[in-house]
């Protein structure tokens, strides 16, 4: 009772006329970022983070996080009219929304993908509401030992889910991460390492310089890499944009499933919302009368892909407000910015701003239904906006990319470090190295680091409480089974096993 | 050489052996800070030793399973071309112009000359192509001057 109270008046303190303005400019820009192919929900996020700087704590919150579900909605327009996912969330969505679109659907398809985006969002915000407080007080009970291996749990799962056909591109990842995170002025003892003779990486490598040159550089390298995409234009503006309430009722299990699935995968930290909407598209396809239309222009399928990823949106920040653990790549900038607007998300987060999560959710609600209403009543507009050249957009977004991270520091250093960042993040892509693990360990280096050695001084130099205290010996155990299911003996195996037991069943 | 093949992920697990060989020395090398008399499990060179064995763990294995990896199939390279303009006129912007000369300016000759590079060429005939020059080079100014305006005067930065 006291949860609905506090998020009953969260959302009553939001519904300004000011905050409505904010829900409105914000989110309508995420749908564009996300509906640009190039331009992903963490660039958009880490990219607006700079322009949120002399905004006041709440709006700058609320402004990031409208971008944010915008985005991951937005994606959804370019997976339908260009088969090119406007962020990696909707890559799933291409599979079902594209041919529909060829089938001169493209309107109901986005009405379809509107109305699974609000709803994920809605599903994904109930459970945060439901699960960050009391996780947030399990938390409590952690240690050093046990925040240890939660930071190698998130590096470990995080790669072993992002990696795709190998998880040990997704382990160097993570560790490239981490080995960042150990320039500078460690926790401890204050020692400087690594600075390589620059006075100006005593301080570590900021986060902001360093995302934006991954997101933001490497994707307007790699926009402009590739080849022009080309727009389902003469089908796109002739169909239904509203979504038929029989069809929302049909995949109304299908939606709840997602919506559930999203946010789990949400909590895992550094997985992201691709794995969301793979994961909720997969189970959709398992269960579906129509499993044969999948692949084919399935609304199911579309519906589940689109619910599971916005789901993940608000099951991300689980996490992320609770543990300081971001559950995805935009949730990790959103992390920084709280650090910016003088946030500590944590374990404290309920002791310290108890109303807190509740205003996060309300953010969450403002912004899905800014969704639903520009996605209903905007799909012409969007169209548009895919029309604009990449030629005019690219040096527009770079020449974002080199002044947002001056403008937190005013050090032109932070321009090198957005330019490296920028040059290794589109070669470790091109090779297939995954971004989410390379971010979750930047994040998590220092906590690792400290933990660790803290940890070590508390037992006098023995690693026995590192794998004896209960939630250490939990977190032991599933990196454990989470590395091995990732060695290839251990795979063959289990792929022989299940082939063994389907031809069984058959026989 | 594609970019996701064997010969790849051999010469990068070779980067990456060396650069976690790298790491654990210099963690061993570190300062372990005896004259403060610090405990000696929290000596600041640990974890940088225990990152850098990992990578290279990581690093021979990726070497040992470069061949064995599933890829995808080859679709065909991009643009080398629209690729290297992009990073090299990028990188002289970031690196070159910008806190050379005003920010107003290094962003608007940026804009302009990323967006002619493109545009002029693709024009088809003398009066098209005037027309392209003029179009890039307002809206090089323009886009410069509200963003230069936006940071300046909007959130109060004083710019390169």
């Amino acid at each position: 009772m006291d949860a609905l109270t506090s998020f009953l008046a969260a959302l009553a303190a939001l519904a300004t006329p000011m905050s409505v303005f904010h829900v409105a400019w914000a989110t309508l820009l995420g749908i564009f970022v996300g509906s640009l192919p190039g331009l992903t929900a963490t660039m958009g996020v880490a990219l607006l983070t700079t322009l949120t700087y002399t905004m006041e704590r709440d709006t700058a919150i609320l402004v990031l996080i409208c971008m944010y579900v915008g985005a991951i909605y937005g994606g959804s327009r370019s997976a339908i009219l260009l088969n090119i996912p406007g962020t990696p969330a909707s890559a799933a969505t291409s599979l079902d929304g594209y041919p529909l679109a060829q089938a001169g659907k493209a309107g109901y398809a986005m009405a379809l993908a509107t109305a699974g985006s609000a709803m994920g969002t809605l599903v994904g915000i109930v459970m945060l509401v439901l699960l960050a407080p009391p996780l947030a007080e399990i938390a409590l009970d952690f240690g050093s030992f046990e925040f240890f291996w939660l930071a190698v749990f998130g590096i470990v799962i995080s790669g072993q889910l992002t990696g795709g056909v190998t998880p040990l591109k997704g382990y160097i990842a993570g560790l490239l991460g981490l080995m960042v995170a150990m320039i500078g002025s460690e926790g401890i003892h204050a020692h400087v390492r690594f600075n390589l003779g620059f006075d100006q990486m005593n301080g570590g490598i900021g986060l902001i310089p360093a995302m934006v040159g991954a997101f933001g550089f490497a994707e307007v390298l790699t926009v402009m890499w590739r080849n022009k995409p080309e727009l389902v234009e003469k089908e796109a503006t002739n169909d239904r944009v509203l979504p038929r309430i029989a069809d929302l009722i049909r995949y109304k299990f299908t939606i709840l499933r997602s919506g559930v699935i999203g946010t789990l995968v949400g909590i895992i930290p550094g997985v992201g919302e691709d794995i969301g909407a793979w994961a909720s598209y997969a189970a959709a396809k398992r269960t579906s009368p129509e499993k044969e239309e999948f692949g084919k222009g399935s609304q199911e399928g579309l519906t589940a892909a689109e619910t599971g990823n916005s789901a993940v949106v608000p099951g991300s920040l689980i996490p992320a407000l609770t543990l300081a653990v971001p559950g995805s790549a935009p949730a990790a900038v959103l992390i920084a910015a709280l650090f910016i607007h003088g946030i500590r998300p944590g374990p404290m987060i309920m002791v310290e701003q108890p109303t807190f999560i509740y205003s996060i959710a309300a953010m969450l609600v403002f912004a899905t239904i800014a969704i639903a209403i520009y996605g209903l009543s905007l799909t012409r507009l969007f169209i548009l906006v895919l029309k604009i050249p990449r030629e005019i957009l690219m040096p527009v977004v770079f020449t974002l990319c080199v002044i947002g991270p001056y403008a937190l520091t005013q050090r032109v250093f932070d321009i090198w470090v957005m330019v490296a960042f920028g040059l290794i993040g589109f070669l470790l892509r091109q090779m297939k190295y995954p971004m989410a693990p390379l971010v979750l360990g930047i994040i998590l280096g220092a906590l690792l680091d400290k933990s660790l050695r803290r940890g070590l001084t508390l037992s006098d130099g023995s690693l026995e409480p590192f794998f004896t205290r209960p939630i250490s010996a939990f977190f032991v155990l599933v990196i454990v089974v989470s590395i091995a299911m990732g060695l290839p003996p251990v795979r063959r195996a289990i792929g022989r096993l299940t082939s063994r037991r389907q031809g069984e069943s058959r026989s | 050489m594609r970019f996701d093949s064997a010969t790849a992920d051999r010469l990068t697990a070779a980067a990456f052996f060396a650069l976690g060989a790298a790491m654990t020395w210099g963690g061993y090398e570190m300062d372990r800070l005896e004259i403060r008399q610090i405990h000696p499990a929290s000596i600041p060179g640990l974890v940088p030793m225990i990152l850098g064995a990992a990578l290279m763990l990581c690093a021979f294995l990726l070497a040992l399973s470069a061949k064995r990896t599933p890829r995808e199939a080859d679709t065909g390279s991009g643009s080398w071309k629209d690729f290297g303009f992009t990073a090299i006129w990028s990188c002289v912007f970031a690196l070159g112009l910008v806190s050379r000369i005003p920010f107003v300016l290094a962003s608007g000759l940026y804009i302009a000359g990323f967006a002619g590079w493109f545009l002029i060429p693709a024009a088809t005939d003398s009066r098209g192509r005037l027309r392209a020059v003029l179009l890039v080079l307002l809206f090089g100014a323009v886009t410069a001057t509200a963003i230069s305006a936006l940071f300046r005067y909007g959130f109060l930065v004083r710019l390169p």
